[in-house]
C-alpha cells in the first residue's frame, strides 16, 4: 500500500485560494486505510471547505476496495459526477499521487477537461503491515534480492541500503546507528540465514546493483482484468 | 616517508599510519602544518572523506597536498557521496596525480553530519568498491570498458574488531578479503584480546593482508564515555576511563597520549598485528608525542 499522511490544511487552502467551486475525491484503497481519504476524511474535508467559504459541488468517497488509482474504476465513478466536475474550479484529491495523476489523465484525455487538481495528502512510501503499524518493506528495485536475504530486504531495512553485509555502525544490541529504534537489517538477515542453515548465501559477494531497472517512469502493459 | 606504501607493506617492519582531517574551508595552512610535521614520521597519511558526514575540503585535495609536500597519501573513499561514475573518475584523477593508495569505506550516515537533508548515494557498497578498484587495476571500468593508461592502486579496507554481534561483521570482512585488499585499518580497538582474535580470523583466510590496528587518541574521560555511548564498534574499557578521570582538569590529553603510546608499544612488542593507524582527531600535532610514548620515536 501507499503510506500517506494528511497535508496541513493551510497548504490545501493556499492551493484553493481564488477557487470557489470544489469537487473532493477520496480513495477506497490505501487512503481509506491510512485515514487520509476515506469516507470520514472526505466528509471532514467537505465541512472544512464549507467553513472556509467554498462551495463543495461533490464529495466523492468511493467504497472500501475501490482504488482511485485504478483507472477503470475511477473513470466509472467520475462519470456519475460529470456535471459537478465540469462546473468546478478545482478538484481536491484525498489520495496518493498515483490516484491524483490517474484522475488528471482521465479528466484531460477522456473527458477533455483541463481542471486545476490539488493533493490533500503527502505519500510517504510503499508500506505493508497494519492494522495500525505500517512500515516500508520494499523499494521496488526491479530485481528482487529477497531469495538471498532470508526474506528481509536490506535495500529497504538498512539505512544505507547495503547489499553485502553491515556497515561498522551496528550497535551493541543489534540496533542501527542511524536510528537506534531500528534493528540492523544485516543482524536480522544473519540470524535468519543462520537459523535456515543458509549462511553461505551471506558469504556470496553481490555485484553492484543494476539500478537502471529503477529508471523512472517505469510502466507495465498487462491483460485488462475482467470486472464483470 | 618517500617510499611507496605498497613497498612498505611488502616489508616486515612495524607499519605506522596517521590521518589528516581536511579543513572546512580553503585555509589549508593547518593541514599543511600537520602534513609537514608527520610526513617523515609515519609510513602514510590517510585523508578522511567528509568525515562524520561533515562537509569539508575534499579527500583527494588533501591527498594532493600530501604529495606536494613529499608525503605518501592514503585516499579515503566513501560510497555515501558519489555514484560509481564519480568514484571511478575521482580514482583515475587521483592515480594520475601519484595518489596510489585507497581506503574503501561505506561512509558514515548523513544523519551524523552537518547536511542531514542531503540525498545519500550508496550506489555501491564497500565490498563492491573494492571490486571496482580491482577492476580499474586490471585496466577495466566497472562496465568492462578498457581504460587508457595504467592504474595500480594499493587497496585498503576497514574492519570493526570490537563489534557486537561480531559474526555479521566478520562475514562482511571475509568478503572484503575475497574481493582483494592489500591492507586493513581497523576501527579503534582498546581490547587487545579482541584484536588478536580478529587478526587470527583474518590471517586464517589470507596471511598476506597487512593489519593496522586503529588507535584513537583519547583526550578526556568525557570523550571516552561519549565514544562508548555513540560510536558503535568502539569500546573503551572502564579501567582506561578511570585513569582519565583521575587526571587533574586539562591534563587528560597527556594521559591519553600515554594510553595510546602503551597500546602501540604492546601491539608492536607482542607482534599482535602488522602496525597501527593513529587517529588523533583534531590533535594531529600530538602524533609525534604518541610515537615517543610508544618508544618508536626518540626525542
Amino acid at each position: 500500500m501507499i503510506g500517506q499522511v494528511k497535508k496541513p490544511i493551510e497548504e490545501i487552502l493556499d492551493y484553493l485560494d481564488g477557487k470557489k467551486k470544489i469537487v473532493i475525491y477520496g480513495c477506497g484503497g490505501c487512503a481509506t486505510v491510512f485515514h487520509t481519504g476515506g469516507e470520514a476524511e472526505v466528509n471532514e474535508m467537505k465541512d472544512i471547505l464549507i467553513k472556509n467559504g467554498k462551495d463543495v459541488l461533490a464529495a466523492i468517497a468511493p467504497p472500501f476496495g475501490e482504488f482511485t488509482c485504478y483507472a477503470p474504476w475511477s473513470k466509472k465513478r467520475m462519470e456519475g459526477y460529470k456535471k459537478q466536475i465540469n462546473d468546478c474550479d478545482a478538484v481536491l484529491m484525498l489520495s496518493c499521487g498515483d490516484g491524483l495523476q490517474v484522475v488528471r489523465d482521465i479528466l484531460d484525455k477522456e473527458f477533455g477537461l483541463v481542471k486545476a487538481i490539488y493533493p490533500a495528502t503527502n505519500p510517504v512510501g510503499h508500506m505493508g503491515g497494519g492494522p495500525s503499524l505500517f512500515r516500508e518493506k520494499c523499494i521496488q528495485c526491479g530485481e528482487c534480492e529477497l531469495g538471498k536475504m532470508a526474506g528481509i530486504c536490506p535495500m529497504t531495512q538498512c539505512a544505507k541500503g547495503l547489499l553485502n553485509g553491515p556497515c561498522g555502525g551496528t550497535r551493541k544490541d543489534g540496533k542501527c546507528e542511524v536510528n537506534p529504534d531500528n534493528d540492523c537489517a544485516w543482524v536480522l538477515i544473519y540470524k535468519r540465514l543462520k537459523e535456515l542453515g543458509e549462511l553461505d548465501k551471506m558469504r556470496e559477494i553481490l555485484p553492484a546493483k543494476d539500478w537502471s531497472k529503477t529508471q523512472r517512469p517505469r510502466e507495465l502493459e498487462v491483460e485488462p482484468l475482467s470486472l464483470e | 616517508m618517500v617510499e611507496s606504501f605498497k613497498k612498505v607493506l611488502e616489508k616486515d617492519n612495524f607499519i605506522i599510519t596517521a590521518e589528516i582531517g581536511p579543513v572546512k574551508g580553503t585555509n589549508t595552512q593547518g593541514m599543511a602544518n600537520s602534513i609537514n610535521l608527520l610526513k617523515d614520521k609515519v609510513d602514510a597519511l590517510n585523508v578522511t572523506d567528509n568525515q562524520s558526514a561533515v562537509m569539508r575540503y575534499s579527500s583527494v585535495g588533501g591527498c594532493l597536498l600530501i604529495k606536494e609536500q613529499g608525503g605518501e597519501p592514503i585516499f579515503q573513499m566513501t560510497c555515501r557521496d558519489r555514484n560509481r561514475l564519480s568514484i571511478q573518475g575521482d580514482l583515475l584523477f587521483a592515480y594520475s596525480r601519484g595518489i596510489e593508495n585507497v581506503l574503501c569505506l561505506t561512509g558514515d550516515s548523513l544523519k551524523m553530519g552537518d547536511h542531514p537533508e542531503a540525498k545519500p548515494v550508496y550506489d555501491i557498497d564497500s565490498v563492491q568498491l573494492i571490486q571496482l578498484v580491482r577492476n580499474l587495476n586490471s585496466g577495466k571500468d566497472l562496465s568492462g570498458n578498457d581504460l587508457d593508461g595504467e592504474v595500480d592502486f594499493c587497496i585498503g579496507a576497514s574492519a570493526t574488531p570490537s563489534a557486537d554481534p561480531i559474526e555479521p561483521q566478520l562475514i562482511k570482512f571475509e568478503k572484503k578479503l575475497k574481493a582483494g585488499i592489500d591492507f586493513v585499518q581497523t576501527q579503534a580497538v582498546y581490547d587487545l584480546d579482541e584484536l588478536k582474535r580478529f587478526v587470527d580470523y583474518s590471517r586464517n583466510i589470507n596471511r598476506s593482508v597487512k593489519i593496522l590496528a586503529g588507535v584513537v587518541l583519547l583526550v578526556s574521560a568525557g570523550m571516552a564515555k561519549w565514544m562508548n555511548d555513540n560510536i558503535p564498534g568502539i569500546f573503551v574499557p572502564q579501567n582506561l576511563i578511570d585513569e582519565l578521570v583521575k587526571m587533574p582538569k586539562g591534563e587528560g590529553l597527556s594521559k591519553g597520549i600515554e594510553i595510546a603510546g602503551n597500546l602501540i608499544k604492546r601491539i608492536k612488542d607482542e607482534k599482535i598485528c602488522d602496525g597501527v593507524h593513529i587517529m588523533a582527531i583534531g590533535k594531529e600535532e600530538k602524533v609525534p608525542d604518541i610515537l615517543k610514548a610508544a618508544g618508536i620515536l626518540t626525542a
